[in-house]
Parts: C-alpha cells; sequence; structure tokens
C-alpha cells in the first residue's frame, strides 16, 4: 500500500516536501485504519509526526487532510482509500511539523463564543432541571469534540481566521442559545453581530461534508440567523 | 442599533432583494412572453405606466442594494489591507451610486417624454 506523505520540520527544512513511503500488503488487515497504517509508518522513520489519543473518534486529536478531505484517521477505513494515499495536515493552519498544527486561532474563536452555561439567577439548590423536549435541542450540537476538520476546510475560515467564528465556534454558540439553562442568548447574539463574525459564512457547506461525527454547523448557523431575524424585527 | 448590526441588517437587505428580484424577472418575462411590445412607442408607453414605472424604479433599488452586499462581501472575504478594502468599499459604493443616478436619470425622462410626445 503506497502512501504520500507531507514532511515539514520548519526549524530545518526551506520547504515543504511530499515523501512516498509504502508498506506490505501482508501488513494492511481488512478492518485496519488509517491511524494504525500511520502507527506502522512511523515505526519504518520515528522522526514521522503526527497527533493521537483514544484512537476511537473521540477526542478529535488525529484531524488531518486525507486525500483532499478532512478526516479523523482513527475511525477512516484504509482499505476504502485510494492510493498512493495522500496525507496532509489541516488546510490553512501554520504547521509545527509533519501533520501537528498549531490550532491556537481555532482554540481562540471557540474560547470567543464563550462555551459554558451563562446564568443570571441564584444558583439553584438542585440540580438545572431540563424537560426531555428541552434535551433534545441540543442533539446533534454537544456530539462536537473539536476536531478541526470542518472549520480548517471552510474557506470563510481560510481567508478570515482571526475575525469569522468558524463553524466549529458557530456550532457551539448555537449550542448554548438553544440551550434552556442559558439567560444569555441576547448577548451571545450581540457578540456575534457585525460583518464578520458569523456572517462570513457563505453556506459553502464544506463544514457539513467533512464532519466525522455527522453533525450539520450550517443549519446551526441558519438557526442563529433566524433567532437574530426575530429579535431584529 | 450599532455598528455592529451590519451583519444582519445586510444579511436580510440582501434576502429581501433577491426575492424582489426575482419576482420582478418573473412579472418581466411573463410580459415579454405574453405580451411583447411591438414598437418603440409601445415599450415606452408600457414602461410610463405609473405601476411599472415604481416597481421598475423598486427593481433598480434592490438591484444596487444587492450588488452593494454582495460586492462588499467579496471585498471583506479577499481584500485584508484596511486601507485598500475602504478605498475598493469607496469606490464601489461610487460606482453603483453613480448607476444609480443614471437609471433614475432613464426612469425620469420616459414619462416626461411621453407627456412631450403627447403635447
Amino acid at each position: 500500500m503506497r502512501f504520500s506523505i507531507y514532511r515539514y520540520n520548519p526549524e530545518a527544512d526551506a520547504a515543504p516536501t511530499m515523501q512516498t513511503m509504502e508498506l506490505a500488503d501482508a501488513d494492511i488487515t481488512p478492518d485496519m485504519m488509517l491511524l494504525d497504517a500511520l502507527r506502522l509508518l512511523k515505526a519504518q522513520d520515528e522522526s514521522f509526526t503526527f497527533r493521537h489519543s483514544c484512537g476511537e473518534g473521540v477526542c478529535g486529536s488525529d484531524a488531518v487532510n486525507i486525500n483532499g478531505r478532512n478526516g479523523l484517521a482513527c475511525i477512516t477505513p484504509v482499505v476504502d482509500l485510494a492510493q498512493p494515499i495522500t496525507i496532509r495536515p489541516l488546510p490553512g493552519m501554520p504547521v509545527i511539523r509533519d501533520l501537528v498544527v498549531d490550532l491556537s486561532q481555532f482554540y481562540h474563536q471557540y474560547r470567543a463564543i464563550k462555551p459554558y452555561l451563562v446564568v443570571h439567577d441564584p444558583e439553584p439548590e438542585v440540580e438545572y432541571l431540563q424537560t426531555p423536549q428541552q434535551r433534545d435541542k441540543l442533539d446533534g450540537l454537544y456530539e462536537c469534540v473539536l476536531c478541526g476538520c470542518c472549520s480548517t476546510a471552510c474557506p470563510s475560515f481560510w481567508w478570515n481566521p482571526d475575525k469569522f467564528r468558524g463553524p466549529a465556534a458557530l456550532l457551539q454558540a448555537y449550542r448554548f442559545i438553544a440551550d434552556s439553562r442559558d439567560q444569555a442568548t441576547a448577548e451571545r447574539l450581540d457578540a456575534l453581530e457585525g460583518p464578520y463574525r458569523l456572517f462570513r459564512c457563505h453556506t459553502v457547506m464544506n463544514c457539513v461534508d467533512v464532519c466525522p461525527k455527522g453533525l450539520n454547523p450550517t443549519k446551526a448557523i441558519g438557526q442563529i440567523k433566524k433567532i437574530m431575524l426575530k429579535h431584529l424585527i | 442599533m450599532s455598528w455592529r448590526a451590519h451583519g444582519s441588517r445586510a444579511w436580510l437587505m440582501q434576502r429581501i432583494s433577491a426575492v424582489y428580484l426575482a419576482g420582478y424577472i418573473v412579472m418581466f418575462s411573463v410580459h415579454l412572453l405574453l405580451d411583447a411590445p411591438t414598437s418603440y412607442h409601445a415599450w415606452r408607453a408600457w414602461m410610463g405606466l405609473p405601476f411599472i414605472a415604481v416597481v421598475t424604479s423598486l427593481f433598480f433599488i434592490m438591484l444596487l442594494v444587492h450588488a452593494w452586499v454582495g460586492l462588499r462581501d467579496v471585498i471583506m472575504d479577499y481584500v485584508h489591507p484596511a486601507v485598500v478594502r475602504f478605498l475598493l468599499l469607496t469606490l464601489v459604493a461610487l460606482g453603483l451610486f453613480a448607476l444609480g443616478l443614471w437609471v433614475l436619470r432613464i426612469l425620469m425622462l420616459t414619462p416626461l417624454s411621453n407627456a412631450v410626445g403627447a403635447a
């Protein structure tokens, strides 16, 4: 099985290169995930660097660009991929080493939407209660693992990563707007106003296309716009 | 409403103008298909009808609004130095304003010259 792997060490290399690597067919099993293959490749060349942790699509560490499409290596079956399997780091992010990118800007945009419940009332004596219907509104929102596949596939995030919140952060913004326990909807909407933070989204829908968890940030952005409209008129 | 509201307001104006433009184009096309003016004078007479004059004027206002939001989006997406962006946005605004004045002149002259022609 042939691979073409992005290699770059900014401290030593003048420019990134694509390295051809190979695994013997005997090493490939039918249920093998791409992450397993990357591990075998790392055994061949220990300088090859990538992030990974849980290995089952829960932590979101091993998001990479696989044959031109962002995804999690640990839940991508390797036998389904066209060869040579081209692996690059997430697009548009500064490369630290090989497939490891600096996601500071991505996390900055996530923190900016205040990803936690804001409650103005005195804290209740018991738990914050929710009806099952209120809880259902969070389905399709809370499952995000912040892998960064969506935001780094978004052209608007490529052009304005400093000003546009990006699909991942906006999905979470809606997750807290939709939460019946949160009391800061007006502040949240106000914080997303302006031409850049929310409205750089042009409904390209790359985010929906690549999300490894099958979530729909475009729909969440549409919901935020709808709620804004209600507050506007 | 603060300056930051120019996100949702621009977005709303883009949607409203899009709906109007689509409606006008359908109305205009249906008229051309069913009752196309056969001469220059018939054409001018149709354009001079008060209802048609009003909806046509509104069409051009909506067209300019729609073009402004769209071009502003393109410039905001791709032009990052603030000075260049400001200059380009100013140029686009002036250009669209000039087009608006030109359209206004044409539309104002139609009923006027119709009146002159009738006299």
